[in-house]
């Protein structure tokens, strides 16, 4: 019984339609398995092959995935919400309040979201903190601690901007008393306030610049700067993992630092390991 | 060749001075091109599935968080009637809390905007990629410049009675005394792991202590009008 | 370790907990897409109500043709007694007009005119000539306990049925 139902299966992937769609096909050789994430746009990001080093959990606590999970949980309950959502004085209330007890399942998406907002905070602080004591944003790395830096700061944005959406006591005083932080800025802090309000006090204004920046700016930004972030780690030779980066060499006596490189083939995109065989730095 | 000492053999971003994936040949010898023997693995399945399965595990614990526990939704927003206290969300607490002692353009611009600046230079620094042990040389000098800033800072923050933030300095300050009172052929394994600590690691690990116990301060002793009360008095 | 005898219908543990992953991830999914299209769907709607109170009867003389513009409706007080018949053209939704002149109901977008009272075997809300594809329907019409008349929007009933009247 079982056997022609995957038959069946195996008849439809033969089909020209299907064919046409999914390219490469399924399989467990290894150009199949290369295929499947060169031929993918998404997957492209990634290379075909990666050193076992970089799988380790100890490593990392895979604490970068699990920040990409949660951004990827609040961007799926997050566009639902938007549809229950309109961001006008004192709708916006409101609708908060349908969200709980009108819609179904409504009281479960803002929860998640608001759950995964705070774990993703708390992931972020803590991908940094671990990538900074594993000495990953060493050279040639440096560039993509810098990203992180940024993205760590439009992830506590996209929180801060979220907050007010509710337009409840909470939401309406916090932002209050974080917008009458930035006006503290000498010179030009006044300006930000009136420019990041729409106005002088947190009104309808500032919900609305509030709204765009939390669920359009602020995200493509995030996204925009994620794949730079994912795109600068596969060129800096994949997740960093101490033992097989000789780090940076002093160039002054061979055999003092572990450090001479040979030429490598371009086998998945992986730098060289030292390899002392009849090379040597020159002098 | 140029000057040894400019020239860096290794991972570099500056592409000029060190170019990827070059041989050097030395007098008598052949280059020999020994090809990559590290082991790799295929990205799918091995990365994307573990990746996956993460995910999964992180989306089930929160969905079930989600499922007990509600998100937080307090009365309409009241312009003229504001609540006592008026707090920031817990990430930003810490700063609520500095911005007790200090005005707002220390505690909201300047410290935030020096923090931010900070992360992003470190690797940028030499000191920051050497990571040898910060104690272990120029030793008397660098005990100098550490009592030096450790009491200077302790003082700052005693003179603004900023006691939340002086406790995890003191303590910092003990660990490094102990540190630089560790030689690295240490009998304790403590002491030895305190000895070989960079100086990037002495002052990141003081800005963790320092977030963690300011948000907890700010979070849990905390309550109307910013007073100090105990976490067991409720708020 | 005795020879396992391999049975064409046996599962191999691979097989196994591929079957039991795809099975439960198939389960989840279908129950996530149910739960999905309940979301979609509102369970509150800010929009009027259906239900129109149309007032005393005795303000629509005997032999007159209502339109109410804000609710769409037309109340018709005829020999046989009150009926309601929809204003939206059936054509393309625009607001009909009574012409009293002619004695039609007529459509000012494309031209489709219905009849208003009963003519040559035509019932009230049959077309007369036009690109309207179906007769004005009626809608409920009756009388509630003030004794106002009342007209429910979002239900059609039988041209010149008996219910379909309010006899007074």
């Amino acid at each position: 019984m079982a056997k022609t139902v995957d038959q069946y299966f195996e008849d439809v992937r033969e089909t020209r339609v299907w064919r046409s769609v999914f390219r490469s096909g399924t399989g467990s050789s290894t150009l199949k398995r290369a295929l499947a994430i060169q031929q993918n746009v998404f997957l492209h990001l990634f290379s075909t092959k990666v050193r076992t080093r970089m799988l380790s959990f100890s490593a990392t606590w895979y604490l970068g995935t699990l920040t990409l999970g949660t951004f990827l949980l609040l961007v799926a309950t997050g566009i639902p919400l938007m549809l229950y959502y309109h961001p006008s004085v004192p709708q916006a209330y409101a609708d908060t309040k349908d969200l709980q007890f009108v819609v179904s399942s409504g009281l479960f998406l803002r929860n998640l979201h608001r759950w995964s907002a705070h774990a993703m905070v708390f992931l972020v602080f803590a991908h940094m903190f671990k990538v900074f004591y594993r000495g990953a944003y060493r050279p040639p790395r440096e560039f993509n601690w810098v990203i992180g830096v940024v993205l760590l700061l439009i992830t506590l944005l996209l929180s801060y901007t979220g907050y007010l959406l509710p337009w409840d006591q909470l939401a309406y005083w916090a932002i209050t008393v974080g917008s009458n932080i930035a006006s503290a800025v000498p010179l030009v802090g006044d300006k930000i306030h009136f420019l990041l309000l729409g106005g002088h006090a947190v009104n309808a204004n500032a919900l609305l610049r509030f709204y765009v920046l939390h669920c359009m700016i602020l995200p493509l930004t995030a996204m925009f700067f994620v794949a730079i972030h994912f795109w600068r780690i596969r060129k800096d030779g994949g997740l960093y993992s101490h033992s097989s980066e000789p780090g940076v060499v002093r160039a002054r006596t061979a055999g003092e630092m572990p450090g001479t490189i040979t030429a490598s083939r371009n086998i998945g995109e992986q730098r060289g390991t030292p390899s002392p065989a009849g090379v040597k730095e020159g002098k | 060749m140029a000057d040894t000492k400019d020239f860096v053999a290794g991972f570099d971003s500056n592409a000029k001075r060190s170019p990827r994936r070059i041989v050097f040949v030395t007098r008598r010898t052949s280059a020999q091109v020994k090809a990559e023997t590290e082991e790799q693995i295929q990205t799918f399945p091995e990365v994307l599935f573990r990746a996956a399965v993460a995910i999964m595990a992180l989306a089930t614990a929160l969905i079930w968080i989600a499922l007990i526990f509600n998100a937080p939704l307090e009365g309409l927003a009241d312009p003229s009637h504001t609540p006592n206290p008026a707090k920031a969300p817990w990430y930003f607490l810490g700063l609520q809390e500095m911005l007790h002692y200090f005005p707002p353009v220390v505690a909201g611009v300047l410290v935030p905007g020096l923090v931010v600046m900070a992360l992003v230079v470190i690797p940028y620094f030499k000191v920051n990629i050497e990571a040898d042990g910060f104690f272990l040389k120029d030793r008397k000098r660098r005990v100098r410049v550490f009592y030096l800033v450790a009491v200077l800072l302790s003082i700052f923050l005693g003179w603004f009675h900023v006691i939340v933030a002086l406790v995890p300095t003191l303590i910092m300050a003990g660990l490094m005394l102990v540190a630089s009172q560790s030689p690295p052929k240490s009998a304790s394994a403590f002491r030895r792991y305190l000895a070989t600590r960079p100086l990037s690691y002495w002052v990141m690990t003081w800005f963790l202590f320092e977030l963690i116990v300011l948000t907890a301060v700010g979070t849990f002793f905390r309550g109307p009008g910013w007073s100090w009360i105990w976490p067991w008095q409720g708020a | 370790m005795p020879e396992e005898t391999k049975n064409k219908d046996d599962v191999s543990r691979r097989q196994f907990f591929a079957k039991l992953g795809l099975g439960s991830l198939s389960i989840a999914a279908a129950g996530s897409v149910a739960f999905a299209y309940q979301y979609l769907e509102p369970n509150v709607l800010y929009e009027p109500s259906p239900v129109v109170n149309a007032g005393k009867p005795d303000r629509y003389p005997l032999d007159s043709v209502t339109l109410d513009v804000t609710t769409g409706i037309y109340i018709i007080h005829s020999q046989e007694g009150f009926f309601s018949l929809s204003a939206v053209c059936t054509h393309l939704g625009c607001l009909t007009a009574w012409k009293p002149e002619q004695g039609i109901i007529a459509c000012p977008c494309h031209g489709s005119k219905f009849f208003a009272f009963q003519q040559d075997g035509h019932k009230p809300g049959d077309k007369i000539e036009g690109p309207a594809p179906k007769p004005l329907p009626w809608k409920r019409i009756w009388i509630n306990d003030d004794g106002d008349l009342l007209v429910d929007r979002s239900t059609d009933v039988p041209p010149l049925a008996r219910d379909s009247f309010v006899r007074v």
